[in-house]
């Protein structure tokens, strides 16, 4: 096992994804439309709302949090889901690679489709809605885009747990998990309006603190003293064991005959 | 001899229904034994449990019980290892929808850490063998499925494997694309002293590929060896019908070459042979010789349904 060839089966996916991208129009339409019907709904919400700056900011950078990880995180189900649908499941997996392989080339290219979206809509923010994107800084931007890849790779590392165990049932996650994480995380408001049992969830949740982090430099005080570290230690921690938990999955899997089923 | 499979007491069982208490078993204390460089078929009717066999030795499903080596490696504690030295093609193989033909190799080649001019040139090597140079920037879903089916062997030829499971290889193919699909097994086999495990329903494809095979039933197999071996051993053969214009010839057909059975219903006399397509021609040049002319001559090869129920009862 070299390094090299890690590599290369890494960038196997990472170019299947780039070459799915290019060539389907859905994965277009993800990229542009709903980012932009999102930006100027929101937006357009804040100015009717006669918001001002600060809270302008916190309201879009939901927005812009939710997008960007859905398209990650999408990506990264993606990567499954096309193998999937195809019925070539098992060619790949007779092959000696694995699931890190697949989630690593997949996030790959989810990473530079959000960072795209990313910036489309950030562009966008500023100049149509006065949303003053830059106030935190270039480092505590950066820090946001980092948990928001992270919570991406926990969340599409899960689709494809869940893909692994259940087969074509536990697909419609791979669109549902993002906005079930960021209504429980404080998608447009603070989790201090949640109820009490989705605000108690929500402090498990490693993007809450994300938000929160970004947030703050807005004049929101965020629930915890270290919301960035704090998210960190979580979103690491989910990383590994729904990383462990995809492996289970596809041993699971092996053992009771669904990826054959679901190359079928 | 070397093998290339062994597989001792495999069980599988697949659980259904509500928390999976429902239980079907598939394979039961399973043995089986595949040399190396040879072309084996495992051969039974639907539900039998073909698929799951192949899909276990493939490390694709994991058994139950049993121990199973493949290739001299344990497919469960080994499987990464083994994954490099075998592949897989199906009969209705698919691959993703829009990827084109030289895009699909490339995909799987990288899968098997291969890179730069070692992979152009293996993929250039596979498009000329399978003949899809004019399809090469086609995507899948726009090839036809002969094409299909040669792009599914090209792929699985795609690390060199040692041994290539080929289920249901000609599957869904016209008569002429599995005819030379067929060919293009026996010759990967000749050519490279591959070892190739199939399934099939068809057992002329079995007899024309396969140098032994297996018959599966209840999860066990059933029986085992070439095809004219079990045929001989249970008695059975191709029928050939001959109908006599004067009444049946005055022969000592027991002489005949391949002969297994004959009887007389004047005019007709059926004769029951070894291999019709090897027998057919000196046995009538034998009638020829002795004067009889013939209105019809009829040939029913065997099918695997005749054969599987007589090796059932």
């Amino acid at each position: 096992m070299s390094l090299l060839t890690e590599g290369i089966k890494i960038w196997a996916f990472a170019a299947r994804g780039g070459i799915m991208n290019r060539r389907n129009f859905f994965a277009m339409f993800e990229m542009f439309f709903w980012p932009l019907v999102a930006v100027f709904s929101v937006g357009l919400l804040t100015q009717f709302l006669r918001l001002d700056e600060a809270t302008v900011s916190f309201v879009l950078t939901g927005a812009l949090a939710m997008n960007t990880m859905q398209i990650v995180q999408l990506d990264i189900s993606y990567a499954l889901l096309y193998d999937v649908w195809s019925k070539s499941l098992k060619h790949g997996f007779i092959a000696p690679i694995r699931l890190g392989h697949i989630v690593l080339g997949s996030g790959l290219i989810g990473l530079l489709r959000g960072l795209v979206v990313f910036v489309i809509m950030g562009v966008l923010s500023v100049y149509y809605f006065d949303m003053e994107l830059l106030r935190p800084g270039w480092v505590a931007l950066v820090w946001f885009l980092i948990g928001l890849f992270l919570m991406a790779a926990i969340a599409g590392t899960l689709v494809i747990a869940l893909v692994l165990i259940f087969g074509h049932r536990a697909e419609i996650t791979a669109w549902a998990i993002t906005y079930l994480l960021m209504i429980l995380c404080g998608l447009y408001y603070p989790i201090s309006l949640l109820p009490n049992g989705a605000r108690w969830l929500a402090e498990f949740i490693p993007l809450t603190f994300f938000l929160e982090y970004f947030r703050s430099f807005y004049g929101f005080p965020a629930s915890v003293a270290h919301p960035l570290e704090w998210g960190l230690l979580l979103g690491l921690g989910y990383l590994v064991v729904s990383y462990l938990l995809m492996v289970l999955s596809l041993r699971a899997s092996l053992q009771r005959g669904t990826l054959v089923k679901l190359s079928e | 001899m070397e093998l290339a499979i062994q597989a001792q007491g495999l069980d599988k069982a697949y659980r259904t229904g509500f928390w999976g208490r429902q239980v079907k078993p598939v394979l039961q204390g399973l043995n089986l034994e595949v040399p190396q460089g040879v072309i084996f078929g495992i051969l039974g009717p639907n539900g039998v449990g073909k698929t799951t066999l192949i899909s276990i030795l493939a490390t694709l499903l994991r058994p139950d019980a049993g121990e199973v080596v493949v290739l001299g490696l344990d497919v469960r504690r080994q499987a990464s290892r083994l994954r490099e030295r075998i592949n897989l093609a199906g009969g209705a193989t698919k691959f993703i929808w829009s990827l084109t033909v030289v895009e699909n190799l490339r995909f799987y080649g990288h899968l098997y850490g291969l890179w730069g001019t070692p992979l152009a040139a293996r993929i250039e090597e596979l498009i000329e063998l399978f003949e899809l140079g004019p399809q090469r920037q086609i995507p899948f879903d726009r090839l036809s499925s002969g094409l299909k089916q040669r792009l599914a062997l090209a792929k699985a030829l795609i690390n060199t494997p040692q041994l290539l499971f080929l289920d249901e290889p000609t599957g869904g193919l016209d008569p002429v694309m599995a005819q030379h699909t067929r060919d293009e097994i026996r010759r990967l086999n000749q050519v490279t002293g591959l070892t190739i495990l199939l399934t099939t329903h068809n057992l002329r494809e079995a007899e024309y590929l396969c140098d032994e095979v297996a018959f599966l039933q209840q999860g066990r197999v059933l029986a085992r060896g070439s095809i004219p071996e079990l045929q001989a051993r249970l008695g059975m053969g191709d029928q050939l019908i001959l109908t006599f214009e004067n009444g049946p010839a005055c022969l000592d057909y027991s002489r005949l070459p391949g002969l297994l059975s004959y009887q007389e219903r004047p005019p007709v006399v059926e004769l029951v042979v070894d291999q019709a397509e090897l027998r057919l021609a000196p046995i009538l040049a034998e009638l020829q010789r002795n004067g009889n002319s013939l209105t019809k001559v009829q040939v029913r090869e065997v099918d695997l349904e005749v054969l599987y129920r007589e090796l059932t009862h």
